[in-house]
């Protein structure tokens, strides 16, 4: 080799080297500046694709503004499909996600082949990613073609399950709610499925950030058109104190615990104990209607959905033997309403002038309506009994009368004889109380007409096709084919406590923007009828109802003879006998009785007296309500046994 | 005074402090060139980071750590007399070579279908191939130096000394470093004299060979979707072509002027893959703009140009062979990195020298900048 040849050949490399970097200058010139707005011509060419990604959910905060539900950020793994084509590769990266994150494959498959998610939006494989396992799969990101970690907004509950029922989960949008969304929504996105979730869904939401995207004829992202912040949800204040939900949710479920092991006396073969499998509790303040409370037992943890319900979860909550934790009893819930459906039939008895508040009347224990003989519970008499006392010690006999004596007038065709089913429907029995969440169940008032109705629908379940005398006798005291929810008979029993304003059940007092607090919309009382009661009848059915708790034969004296006397109760228990089950336990309650603030209904499916169950409930309640100790009762049956 | 100083006073001079007359201009391009390689990857990763919950500097702080080791490291070797390594290199051969074939073995560990790494404690990684780039030049260069007259023999012999760790870096497979050991090879070779023809055969050789290892299927479909995809970048809907697209797109986004440091929309949203490693030119593309790119290229071209005109200056063949080795490493990695964000070349795992984010091509680059230097310091011997 000369040194002449060597000159010349690292010439040559120079010249080369020259060369590689003029080309890649062009290109880059070409690329930046040169093709710059032929891109943009031709781009108008193209289709536009809109992705949308979710704006952070607005806060669900109680009346005192603290938080039931807000938002928090997961470290969530997501598969990008777009850069997953190839199959061989996708199979890769599956089983290493699987081993890393420790889940199945095929649950990583059926994900990332959910056709229904845009494939231009990445789809999340996991939430609550360890640090360390993300740590991992970004330091091999080569490893893990498509596969990223994103901060994911999810619901968090602070107060766990607390309040479950009423502001319900959110979950992704399916292809029913999406069709009925028109195109507002994308898939894959977040919307409310239940409860507060589902109605202020409008709400919380808030505006998602809308990006457009030019793609060519392939799919394939050209380029980002333009983006639109998103804008967050605002919070929704709920009328609800958590302090006096936890109290209700804590003693329904304590009672509920102590009633199980209770044995019914009315089996008297098997000597079982009570099943007790569900109940509710609702609070409302009576001169608003605004809910204060609201729990449905047995409960589920709403954060268990945050990521989808997890089949085996689902199952499980759907399973008959655990008693339907997913429905919200205080508003879905059924029950026939027994002795507290006398409130209706003494206003009915009074305002058809059969009955007087003062008018006496000899109750013997039993009353033979036509060939039929109708008995006080456990065929107690109670002698000569006013109205008042009537309520007090719940005599059965008492209303049956009325019942009986109704009937007449309704066979006789004169429109007071409809006076207790008239009454019921005006305190708002019968129809939905437009509580805005949840499946509200409608509820029945028997009549003639609708036995006629349900005898042409089912002759086989209902033969006969007459209003029978012991049809209004059974309704007097909200037996039979009555059935009520126990949000309609807290509302029942707002409006007589009040004097007769029947509200609509509200939730949520206002709506504000998160950050700024200002209100954006602020929810007014909704006054549904106003009912006349006379001010004597008034008071004397409230000295009946203030004996159910003070008086010597009140019905709920035993469940309430730790409560402060100072503060005035008054309530009403019922036992509502339920074919091939035990007894629902019922009880309604009022404070103070004059003005009242508090209305609250207890209801315990297969669970004995109302005054053994559902009167302590509600007595716990009370005391949660009035910042006073709250302490267990030791299931209370009445007096005397009678209800 | 310093002025009128006589050849023989400068010899002295170097002779007896030979560390003090480095590249100044040579060291500064690559000084300047890491610490923005630092700031971009900072820009590409924060984000993806901060996301996370991770210290978004995680990156940022390790790669400041390998350009500190990797300074460290080309002090040392410029230390060490080249001449030395010369004589040593049968050993250095021997070791490149074991190493190569340990890292197949299952010591190796495998990272997106290529067995090249030897996993360290502290979650760090090393990379072999990227070494054996290093000490390839230097073994090169010390046989064709030695032999003065470069007929066929040694031309033959020559071959096959560089076939064997080419060889083993294929079956890892890792075709971008069997690319760039090519690269080098051919390089050096054109300077060692060999005939213009045989040159051209080579050229023609290796990319058949490239075509050839795609053909054959030795890689992953993936890995041929990569390289391929710049073929046909209009017909193609596959991975590798939204990698390309996202790629271009950015770096045409950044347009003249760029969208400024920190400010890339592409670069922000995180969408360019492993943007911080291999996708690393995209962030400078997107925010500095063609005015910001064509200055890293320029300071590329100034690295190059000093590394080319040592070559020139080097006291022997050895050291004239060894520039022309890492002149030829270093301008393939730029054409090969920057070419493939821009669709000129296909994709592969080739980082941007003193830029991409990864240990072990910083120290690598930084090993090969003292080797340089090395040189030029004995320049007058």
């Amino acid at each position: 080799m000369t040194d002449q040849l060597r000159e010349k050949r690292i010439g040559i490399v120079g010249v080369v080297i020259i060369a590689i970097f003029l080309t890649l200058i062009s290109r880059l010139w070409y690329l930046q500046v040169a093709t710059g707005e032929e891109l943009a011509q031709q781009a108008t060419s193209n289709r536009v694709r809109v992705i949308q990604e979710e704006a952070p959910r607005g806060r669900i905060l109680d009346i005192n503004g603290n938080v039931i539900v807000d938002n928090r950020i997961t470290r969530s793994i997501v598969v990008d499909r777009v850069q997953l084509t190839d199959e061989k590769k996708k199979r890769e990266v599956i089983a290493k996600l699987a081993k890393v994150l420790n889940i199945e494959k095929k649950d990583i498959e059926s994900r990332i082949a959910d056709q229904r998610i845009s494939p231009y939006k990445p789809v999340p494989i996991a939430i609550d990613v360890p640090f360390d396992r993300i740590q991992y799969i970004k330091e091999r990101q080569n490893e893990f073609t498509g596969v990223d970690a994103v901060p994911l907004p999810v619901r968090r509950y602070p107060n766990g399950s607390l309040a479950a029922h009423l502001v319900g989960y959110v979950g992704e949008i399916n292809d029913e709610e999406l069709k009925e969304k028109k195109g507002n929504y994308q898939l894959g996105e977040t919307i409310g499925k239940s409860g507060v979730e589902l109605a202020y869904e409008k709400y919380l939401r808030g505006k998602p950030s809308v990006k457009k995207v030019e793609i060519d004829v392939k799919g394939r992202v050209l380029r980002q058109i333009s983006y639109e912040e998103p804008e967050p949800g605002n919070d929704v204040v709920l009328s609800l104190d958590i302090e006096l939900q936890k109290v209700a949710e804590s003693s329904l479920a304590r009672q509920i615990e102590i009633t199980r092991s209770v044995q019914d006396l009315g089996d008297k073969e098997k000597f079982s104990t009570f099943k007790a499998p569900g109940g509710s509790v609702v609070v409302v303040d009576p001169n608003n209607g605004f809910v204060k409370a609201l729990a449905s037992f047995p409960t589920f943890d709403p954060s268990k959905f945050v990521d989808g319900i997890p089949t085996p979860i689902w199952k499980e909550l759907n399973d008959p033997k655990n008693a339907f934790p997913l429905s919200n009893r205080a508003v879905q819930g059924l029950y026939a309403p027994a002795s507290t459906f006398k409130m209706i039939t003494a206003i009915a008895g009074v305002e058809s002038n059969i009955v007087t508040p003062g008018s006496a009347f000899n109750d013997t224990g039993s009353l033979k309506v036509s060939d039929r003989v109708f008995n006080n519970a456990g065929k107690k008499a109670n002698g000569v009994i006013n109205l008042s006392t009537a309520l007090t010690v719940s005599s059965d006999t008492y209303f049956y009368d009325i019942g009986s004596k109704l009937w007449s007038l309704q066979f006789k065709n004169q429109p007071a004889g409809d006076a207790i089913q008239d009454t019921a429907r005006e305190f708002g029995f019968g129809s939905v109380t437009g509580i805005p969440i949840g499946n509200e169940s409608q509820g029945r008032i028997p009549d003639e007409e609708w036995k006629k109705k349900v005898n042409k629908e089912n002759p086989e379940a209902f033969p006969y096709a007459q209003w029978l005398p012991g049809d209004n006798v059974n309704t007097s005291v909200g037996q039979g084919d009555t059935l009520v929810t126990p949000i309609q008979l807290s509302m029942a029993y707002g409006a007589f406590s009040n004097g007769g304003s029947l509200y609509q059940p509200q939730l949520v007092v206002e709506i504000r923007e998160s950050q700024s607090k200002k209100v954006v919309k602020k929810i007014k009382p909704v006054l549904k009828r106003t009912i006349e009661i006379s001010p004597s009848l008034l008071e004397s059915m409230k000295s009946g109802f203030a004996g159910v708790i003070t008086g010597e034969k009140g019905t709920a004296a035993t469940a309430f003879s730790s409560f402060p006397r100072t503060i005035p109760v008054a309530g009403k228990t019922g036992t509502a006998e339920v074919s091939g089950k035990q007894d629902t336990s019922i009880f309604v309650g009022f404070t103070p009785i004059n003005k009242p603030n508090y209305v609250a209904v207890a209801i315990i499916e297969e669970a004995g007296w109302g005054a053994g169950t559902a009167a302590p409930i509600v007595k716990r309640t009370f005391e949660g309500a009035y910042g006073l100790p709250v302490t267990d009762v030791i299931f209370a049956p009445p007096p005397g046994g009678a209800d | 005074m310093a002025f009128t100083k006589s050849l023989s006073q400068a010899k002295q001079q170097i002779s007896a402090k030979p560390w003090r007359q480095i590249d100044a201009i040579l060291v500064s391009a690559v000084a300047a060139i890491s610490i923005l390689g630092c700031l971009m990857i900072y820009s590409a990763s924060r984000s993806r980071l901060e996301a996370l919950g991770i210290s978004k500097t995680y990156f940022l702080e390790r790669q400041i750590g390998f350009v500190i080791i990797g300074f460290v490291l080309m002090v040392l070797v410029m230390y060490v007399d080249y001449r030395k390594m010369r004589d040593m290199s049968p050993l250095l051969y021997i070791g490149v070579v074991v190493m190569l074939v340990l890292v197949l073995s299952p010591i190796g560990s495998t990272v997106n279908g290529t067995q090249g790494w030897f996993n360290l404690p502290g979650g760090f990684q090393l990379q072999p191939s990227e070494f054996s780039k290093f000490f390839l030049i230097i073994v090169l260069a010390s046989y064709i130096a030695a032999n003065e007259q470069f007929h066929a023999g040694a031309l033959v012999k020559t071959l096959a000394i560089a076939g064997v760790p080419i060889g083993l870096v294929l079956l890892q497979p890792d075709l971008g470093t069997a690319m760039v050991l090519c690269a080098i090879l051919i390089g050096m070779l054109s300077v060692a004299g060999t005939k213009g023809r045989y040159l051209l055969a080579m050229v023609l050789f290796a990319i058949v060979g490239v075509v050839g290892v795609l053909q054959l299927g030795v890689l992953k479909e993936y890995q041929v979707d990569r390289l391929t995809v710049f073929l046909n970048q209009s017909n193609d809907t596959g991975t590798s072509a939204y990698n390309l697209d996202q790629s271009k797109t950015a770096i045409g986004n950044g347009g003249f002027a760029g969208k400024g440091l920190f400010k890339g929309e592409q670069t922000n949203l995180s969408y360019v893959p492993e943007q911080h490693t291999d996708f690393i030119f995209t962030a400078i593309g997107e925010e500095l703009g063609f005015i910001g790119s064509a200055t890293v290229l320029a300071l590329f071209g100034i690295i190059a140009w000093r590394i080319w005109r040592i070559s020139r200056a080097a006291p022997d063949a050895t050291g004239t062979l060894i520039c022309i080795g890492v002149v030829s490493m270093f301008v393939f990695h730029v054409f090969e990195n920057v070419g493939m964000t821009m669709g000129i070349m296909p994709i592969t795992g080739i980082p941007l020298p003193f830029v991409s984010y990864g240990g072990s091509a910083i120290l690598l680059m930084f090993m090969s900048i003292g080797l340089v230097n090395n040189i030029y310091m004995h320049r007058f011997e």
